[in-house]
Parts: C-alpha cells; structure tokens; sequence
C-alpha cells in the first residue's frame, strides 16, 4: 500500500518523474506537460526569487570564496577530491574542487553567462575526424549535428537568444535568431580589428539575454554584475523563466523544492517503477522526511555529476553496480572545459565600458583544422569584470600585490584590462570519473561523490594552442603588454560538466541509447550534460537544452 | 567596530594591542592617496569580522603573524617601537620580509584586506562604496539608456 506524501497534489499519480528541475529538467517538465503528460519535477534546491539572490561579490557562482549565492543551506553536502598526485581533501559546496554547478530551481542557468552557442559539426565526430588517441576514449557522438540542428533552432527560440545570424556560421542555421545581436563595446571594436588585421572573422557572439522585451519579459539593462548573480530585469534567459513556468501554466506539473532524490527505484527484475527522495514533512518546514512515488517513467536530469551520482546510488541486487553500469561507463568520462585566457591592457584611448554582459566578440576559427592539434576553442572576450575578481585574476604579475603601487595599479588598469579567452574541447578520459565514496557521507547518509583522474594530456597540448593564439590575438590588437599561464594537467568538470552518463548506438559502449534511454530499461531516462560524449569546444548549455527538447520529442512521439 | 560589540574581552582573541597592530598593516596594505584606503573604508571592521567568522580557522595564523611584526619593530628598532609605532616607510620595510619569505599569515592578510576593500559595501569592508568610486565601477550603473545593438554582420562574409 503507497501513501501519498502530503506536499503531493490528490488525483491521479503522475506519467513522469524527473529528477532536477535544471536547464534541461525544465524544458523536459515544460514540454511533456504541455504534451498532456503528469509530470512531478523534484528539485533539491529552492525556487528562488531575485530578491533571494544576492548581489553579494564574496559569495557567488562567479567567485564563491566563502559561499554561493544560491545554496541557502550547503552544510553536508561535501564532495572528495582526489588530486593528480594522489591525495584526498574533502571539499564543500564553494570550494573550486568540488566543481559545483547550482543547486536551485534553473540550474546553472539561473545565474550563468548566457553564451548560447551551437557545437560545430565536426564536435559531434571527433574520433572519425582525429583519430582516438592512446590511452582517451574520444568517441564519435550516436547522432550527427543534423540530428540535432532543429532542436537547436526549437532552443533559440523558445529560452530567446539574441545572436548574429550572418556571421556565426561555423554551424548551419536555416533562420535567424529570434533577439538581436548584444551591443558591440569600443574594447570588442578594438579586438574586431586586431583580427581583421590577421585574417581572423569575428561576429557578435550567441547569448540568452533579451537584447529586446521578449516574451512578456523586459531587455537587459546592461547592469554590471551580471554573471553569477540573478538578472534584476529578469532578462537572462534559462528554462525557469521560460519552459517551467509553462509547465507550471498547465496544471498538470507538480514542483517539489528542497527534494532530494536519494535513489532511483527498481522492482525485484530490475524495472525502475520510482524515486525515493527526502524532502520536509510539508512546504517550509525544517522537518525532513523520507518518501517515495512511482511513475511508469522516470527522467534523471540532476546535472553530470549528480545524475551519474544518482544512478551509482541506486544499485539493487539485479544492477549491483548502479543503473545504466553494465558496460562501466557510468561516471567515466568527466569533462568540462579547459578554459585558457591570455591578458592584456588596452592602450590609451581605448577603455571598458564596465557595462554587462560584457562578452561581445568572438572568433571560431580555431575550433578546428590546427595543424598537429586535436579539435580547439572558440574564443571571446570576457564577462563585465566586478572589482574583486579583478585584483585577484587581471592585474599583470608584476604589479606589486599591495600598498600604494597596487592600489595606483587598479585604479589606472581597471578600465583599461582586457581578457581573450575560450572553452577548449577535452579529449576524454576514462580515468577521469565521479564514484561513490566508501567512507563519506552526506547528510542524508548517502555517499558522496569522489572525483578523480584527469583530463588525457591532448587536452593540455590543445589548451596550450589555444592559449597561443589569445596572446596573438591581443597583439595584434595593439595591447600594451600581453601575458598568460600555461595549462596544466588537472581533473576538469565544474560549471561545464558533462559526459557521465554518455550515449552509445552500441550498449557496450555508453550508458544511455541515442535518445537518452538507458541502456537496458524502457522507463529511465537520462537528459542532461551528462549525455554529452564529447562536449564541444563551446559553452554547452544550448546543447543541453536542443538535447533536452530532443528527447521531450522523442517521448511525445513514442507514447 | 560592530564585531567587536558581540564578543566579551574573555572570548575576543585579538588584543586591542594586536587590534592596533592589524590596523596599521592595513593602513600600509591599502594606504590613503587622493583616495581613501582602508581604514576609512572600514575594511578593519571587515577583516576582524571575518577573522570571528568564516575565516575563524586563520585566526591564530593572524595572531602569530601580527605578534611577530611586533617583535620584529621591538627587536630592529632603537628605541623600541611596536609596528605601529613606525614611520610608514619603516613599515613598508618590514612587510616585505614575512612577504619574500612567502609566510601564510602576510599573505591571507593582503587576500582578506583586499577582499574586504573591494567587494560590495554589504560584506562592511568598503564603506559607502569608497573603492568602487574611486574605480568609477557601479553594479546597477550599466546603460541608463536601452541598450543598442551593433549592426549584424553582412552576410556577404
Ligand atoms: C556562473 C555560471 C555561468 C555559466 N555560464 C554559462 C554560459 O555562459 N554558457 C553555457 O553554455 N553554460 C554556462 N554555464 C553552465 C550551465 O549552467 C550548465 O551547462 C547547465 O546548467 C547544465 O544543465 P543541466 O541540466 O545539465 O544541469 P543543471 O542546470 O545543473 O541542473 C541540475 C539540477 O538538478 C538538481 N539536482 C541535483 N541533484 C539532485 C537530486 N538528487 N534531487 C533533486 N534535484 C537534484 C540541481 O539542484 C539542479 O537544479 C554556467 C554555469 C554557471 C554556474
């Protein structure tokens, strides 16, 4: 006999659970319930406001030194981190080795950058293209760009991207975007013409912010905190301000906040028939509790790490392992992105704006075809900068660290700093891998992620190209003085995690079917970054969400 | 000093001796020109308060680091003098030693001094926004107009 948890509504129980209401759970919830379907979306985090969100520049998702701004209650939710050489550190929620996203209603997408870009092409075949290095496990993807191409336009659309259409052509558009181009800055100008002067294109890059009112909501106002905080016009893009309030709007989908899966359920044959989760014994209460409901179907959408997490957590006698772990690819495969960054100072005459977004320009021409280089980067200049972040990432390295020269320095450069950087495409490792840990645990009892390997040396050997080539950049520009540091070997995830549950034609060789389904069950999805088998040398979000209406498709269709 | 409010002298581990100490590094770590530093900005306030909170762990690192200034000011200078007794210049001097020498305690000074000044006026370290100002950096200030795009590019490219 089930009972019903109380924060549930009465009537009928629902067609389908998904597990995090994220970019990806929120286009999922969106699309299903407009499609008819009973959807219950579990979201651990809260469903935050913007007056909820501080603009608060110690405790943020863009420099989080004592906190975020998102997780209100992050106490017993550590992770370990296994270093290269060996050693553990047990990590909370704001520490950079715990690779956090953010755990609220919107995901990563409530208080992100917005850059919305489409992979190339060849993103989605790199093994066929390269060749698989020793020792990777580089794989082509089970569709192809063209399977994925409408989807992407279906995303542009419907979250809003504003975008240039005649000159971001490194991937095939058949329409334009539906926002205008964000406003090019006089240092973006400056940049244009540093790459004109060495053949480079450069274009207005993709973001998710109403350049214009659109959709009920008002444009951008070009405030300069931006990143990592919430969006005081609400004009930054996500699927918590599109796609779930729709699916709210139908009254056939049921958000649970603070509610954390603890487990996917399975029958004594192994077919998944629910979630357990913890969740207050009512809405606002401090009282936890245990429940469970079933569903005929349940979508796990929980974000790379904690997808992955989750279906290790729900191992049972006939999937010893954990669901989807037949082939050991659960949880393999971790990858982020290498993120190089060549400095500059803007020569005299030329200042920043110091108004958001800030990212205004970019260049593809060097996401493929390096000679001697496997895949590479988009690159872009950067984020509008806060003071803080700064002084601690931006001032050249020989510039006293305090005292009256550093104080000169900031005022003098902090108009005048300028940064190129890209999100260069890993090469995959095995090696590189969230498990469970064996002793720690949260406060939930459940083990925690443990996060170890690294990325495969090729992705050095790329980012270090890449960074070459941002140094030129900002020479030719005509930048007083140019520096940057070498990459290094390192476990890669954060913001940009994706690949532990990655999708195979052949079971052997993935956690999950072409569509997300995992291999061997009928009734459990996943959908999220976690699907990516190689993840671009672009920003993924708008991956994610062509993904994420993909297989809301594919769902409507086939039941 | 609102973080000193809540903490009897019983429970509170910085001295006053120590309170002075650490105000006269900050004056040296972010000193008065034309624009105010951070003292005036309160980043005392902030740098104790963090020491009694988030950074509670720091604590005797700081401790140590600031008695050992002092000992330093005692020992190398005639008369004696306590750090804050010191000329700025003297001063200076003595900070690049725990500086060169890469001591932890110089070091998470300078990061939570600047933490304080430059973050927002709400973490209590940059009072009235002094820093910013003096950056001309404002968190709401962006456009005050709509924004306007650039043109698209020709798609004769
Ligand atoms: C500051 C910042 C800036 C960014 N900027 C960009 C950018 O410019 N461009 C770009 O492409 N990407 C950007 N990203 C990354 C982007 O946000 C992610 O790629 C995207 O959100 C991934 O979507 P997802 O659906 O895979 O996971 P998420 O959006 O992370 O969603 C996962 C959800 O699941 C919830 N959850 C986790 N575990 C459980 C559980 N057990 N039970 C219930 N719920 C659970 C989480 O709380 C979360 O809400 C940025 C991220 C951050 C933090």
């Amino acid at each position: 006999m089930i009972t019903r948890p109380a924060h549930l509504p009465s009537g009928p129980s629902p067609d389908v659970i998904i597990v995090g209401a994220g970019l990806a759970g929120g286009i999922l919830a969106g699309q299903l319930a407009e499609g008819g379907r009973r959807v219950l979306l579990l979201e651990r985090g809260d469903h935050l406001p913007h007056e909820a969100i501080p603009g608060d520049h110690l405790r943020n998702h863009r420099l989080s030194l004592y906190g975020d701004n998102t997780s209100l209650d992050p106490a017993g939710h550590p992770r370990v981190f296994v270093d290269p050489t060996g050693r553990e550190h047990l990590v909370p929620p704001h520490d950079a080795r715990h690779q956090l996203n953010a755990y609220t209603v919107g995901g990563g997408a409530r208080i992100w950058g917005m850059q919305a870009w489409r992979f190339h092409p060849d993103d989605f075949r790199m093994a066929s293209r390269y060749g698989v290095p020793a020792d990777s496990s580089l794989a082509d993807w089970p569709i192809a760009y063209d399977d994925l191409a409408p989807f992407y336009d279906q995303a542009e659309h419907a979250i809003g991207i504003a975008g240039d259409h005649f000159g971001d052509t490194h991937a095939p558009r058949t329409r334009p975007f539906p926002l205008p181009p964000v406003p090019r800055s006089p240092s973006a100008a400056w940049l244009a013409r540093g790459a004109a002067s060495l053949g480079w294109s450069t274009f207005t890059p993709p973001l998710a912010v109403n350049t214009a009112p659109y959709q009920g909501r008002g444009a951008c106002i070009q405030c300069a905190q931006c990143i990592g905080f919430s969006c005081p016009t609400d004009a930054k893009n996500g699927s918590h301000n599109t796609l779930l309030p729709r699916a709210l709007a139908t009254g056939r989908c049921t958000l649970v906040t603070r509610a954390q899966a603890t487990r996917v359920l399975t029958d004594a044959r192994g077919r998944v028939t629910g979630v357990a989760y913890v969740a207050p014994v009512s809405p606002g209460s401090a009282t936890l509790a245990s429940h469970t409901v079933h569903a005929p179907l349940v979508i796990v959408s929980s974000g790379a790490l904690e997808s992955a997490r989750l279906l290790l957590l729900s191992s049972s006698p006939t999937h010893p392992h954990g669901l989807g772990n037949h082939s050991d690819h659960l949880g393999r495969h971790v990858q982020g992105h290498y993120y190089p960054i060549a400095y500059g100072v803007l020569p005299p005459g030329v200042e920043q704006t110091l108004t958001g977004p800030g990212v205004s320009i970019a260049t593809t021409r060097f996401n493929h075809g390096n000679p001697g280089i496997i895949g590479g980067a988009m690159l872009a200049n950067d984020f509008v900068k806060l003071p803080l972040i700064f002084w601690r990432q931006s001032l050249p390295p020989d510039v006293p660290r305090w005292g009256l020269a550093n104080k000169r320095a900031m005022r003098d450069l902090f108009r005048r700093g300028i940064d190129v950087r890209g999100p260069v495409q890993e090469i995959p490792s095995p090696h590189s891998r969230i498990t469970l840990d064996p002793t720690v645990r949260d406060r939930h009892s459940l083990p925690v992620a443990r996060l170890s390997g690294t990325t495969h040396p090729e992705t050095v050997r790329t980012a270090e190209f890449i960074r070459q080539r941002a140094e030129e950049w900002l020479r030719a520009s005509g930048a007083e003085r140019v520096w940057s540091w070498p990459p290094e070997l390192k476990f890669s995830a954060g913001q940009h995690q994706a690949g532990t549950c990655r999708m195979s034609a052949d079971p052997s060789a993935g956690v999950t079917d072409p569509f997300g389904r995992v291999h061997g069950h009928d009734n459990l999805y996943v959908c999220d970054a976690s699907l990516h088998v190689t993840n671009g040398g672009f920003n993924p979000a708008l991956t994610v969400m062509a993904l994420a209406f993909r297989t809301a498709a594919h769902m409507l269709r086939s039941a | 000093m609102g973080a000193l409010r809540f903490h009897s002298f019983a429970v509170m581990p910085l001295t006053p001796p120590l309170l002075v100490a650490l105000r006269a590094v900050l004056d040296r770590l972010i000193p008065t020109d034309e624009f105010p530093g951070a003292l005036a900005a309160g980043t005392d306030d902030y740098v104790v308060r963090a020491l009694l909170g988030d950074s509670a762990r720091e604590l005797p690192l700081i401790i140590a680091g600031l008695a050992r200034l002092d000992a330093l000011a005692l020992a190398h200078h005639s008369p004696a003098s306590t750090f804050a007794a010191l000329r700025p210049v003297q001063q200076d001097e003595l900070l690049r030693s725990p500086e060169v020498a890469g001591d932890p305690f110089f070091h998470r000074l300078v990061d939570l001094a600047h933490e304080g000044f430059y973050a927002d006026p709400g973490n209590g370290g940059n009072r009235d926004a002094l820093s910013w100002q003096m950056l001309g950096y404002d968190p709401h200030g962006g456009a005050d107009r709509p924004p306007t795009s650039a043109p698209a590019t020709p798609s004769s490219r």
